[in-house]
């Protein structure tokens, strides 16, 4: 049976914003991604850009904070929000780097924007779309 | 390259077989000859070894395929029974007096015994879903061929007759997989023209983006093959299918390499940076 069978399939997770624990959440995407059938290119570049999204903000977060991941499937899609607290209010995600450079190639949109109404938050939204032809 | 004891061995071969083939492969003995006899840096030895390398090919296929159904994927085994063929060519001494047969076909079972040592899983898997992972990854080759793009696990399913979820359970144990081994073998000895011609290609996409200077040290320190994958990916904006066609591994071991390339990456930008 499919996942997303009518609207959109919720998924979210916290975890403490630990490197350990992302494995974890990347083991979630690639299932969700399977489920919803993707195509392996697509379950496979998902995997990696939430492991690079996580990692991303891990890095930011505040210590011993969390990280929330929330999955939300849209017929053929899913998108992710990563998103953290940081220590001090304007900490940003560099788009600069090669992380996001890679972040645009696995995802079919990406974004880093501070969180409604929390100054010290941080998210990296990224969409995947199922594969390349339907 | 010692005998294994833990690895699997190939059924014998019947001696009478041994005569046809000497003639099939009597015209490349002159070539074997003027190979050894040239300087490694005479650029006609190039051309002979690649000669070589293809003439023998169907010895290195012939003995990969006797290794298979262990558990590893066949195009995998051809690989490494590649690379064996390759070292054989370059090592094999006429002037010793042995025939090339009773170099190589050691040279290059000792690869592939060497391979199983090597590649193993991470955790343990039971037997039934390593023979899954074999046929899903035969299958995707073959989806992957006749669809141009990766294939869906639905699509897998349908052509292995197989419930969904027994291939996606399949794929899982795919991560599972350790894949790493087999690529140290292989990175020596991947051709550096296509590489070339990539970094070319590639040159205009690395200067958009301001890492140059740390980015760049650390893409030159991998192995030929991996850097060949990350570039592909990230800077020509192939697939993870297109490149498994372009490289000739399969998808999952492109998906396995490009995952643990950028964690090295990520680790050595991290040491190195700020």
């Amino acid at each position: 049976m499919p996942v997303a069978e009518t609207g959109a399939a919720v998924v979210e997770i916290r975890i403490s914003a630990r490197p350990a624990l992302i494995p974890t959440v990347r083991a979630v995407a690639s299932d969700l991604a399977g489920r919803a059938d993707f195509d392996l290119d697509a379950i496979s570049d998902l995997r990696m850009a939430v492991d690079e999204a996580c990692t991303t903000l891990v890095a930011l977060a505040v210590p011993d904070g969390m990280l929330s991941c929330k999955f939300v499937l849209i017929q053929d899609q899913i998108e992710v929000t990563v998103s953290t607290s940081t220590p001090a209010p304007g900490a940003e995600v560099r788009t600069d780097s090669f992380g996001w450079r890679v972040l645009q190639t696995l995802a079919d949109e990406v974004t880093a924007a501070p969180v409604d109404g929390v100054p010290e938050a941080l998210a990296i939204r990224l969409t995947k779309r199922a594969g390349a032809t339907q | 390259m010692t005998s294994a004891a833990a690895g699997p061995g190939p059924a014998d071969e019947p001696e009478d077989a041994e005569e046809s083939r000497d003639a099939e492969y009597a015209h490349l003995v002159p070539v074997l000859a003027e190979h050894a006899k040239l300087d490694p840096s005479d650029p006609r030895r190039e051309i002979l070894r690649d000669q070589l390398v293809t003439g023998y090919l169907p010895v290195a296929q012939h003995i990969a395929r006797r290794f298979a159904h262990r558990g590893e994927p066949l195009d995998d085994l051809i690989q490494v029974a590649t690379v064996g063929l390759i070292n054989a060519v370059d090592r094999f001494e006429p002037e010793r007096g042995s025939d090339f047969f009773s170099f190589a076909v050691p040279t290059i079972s000792g690869e592939v015994r060497r391979h199983f040592r090597d590649q193993g899983w991470s955790m343990r898997v039971p037997r039934r879903l390593k023979d899954l992972h074999v046929s899903i990854n035969a299958a995707i080759a073959d989806l992957s061929q006749s669809l141009g793009r990766a294939p869906r696990p639905s699509e897998l399913a349908e052509q292995l007759g197989l419930p969904a979820n027994e291939v996606l359970e399949g794929l899982a144990a795919g991560q599972a997989y350790r894949g790493s081994s087999l690529d140290e073998i292989l990175s020596g000895d991947q051709s550096g023209t296509t590489l070339g011609d990539l970094l070319g290609e590639a040159d205009a996409e690395l200067e958009r983006v301001d890492y140059q200077q740390s980015l760049q040290p650390l893409l030159a320190e991998l192995p030929d093959r991996e850097r060949t994958i990350v570039m592909l990916r990230f800077f020509g904006n192939l697939t993870q299918t297109q490149i498994a066609d372009r490289v000739g591994v399969s998808q999952m071991h492109v998906s396995r390499l490009l995952a643990q390339t950028l964690t090295r990456l990520r680790e050595r930008l991290e040491s190195g940076g700020e």
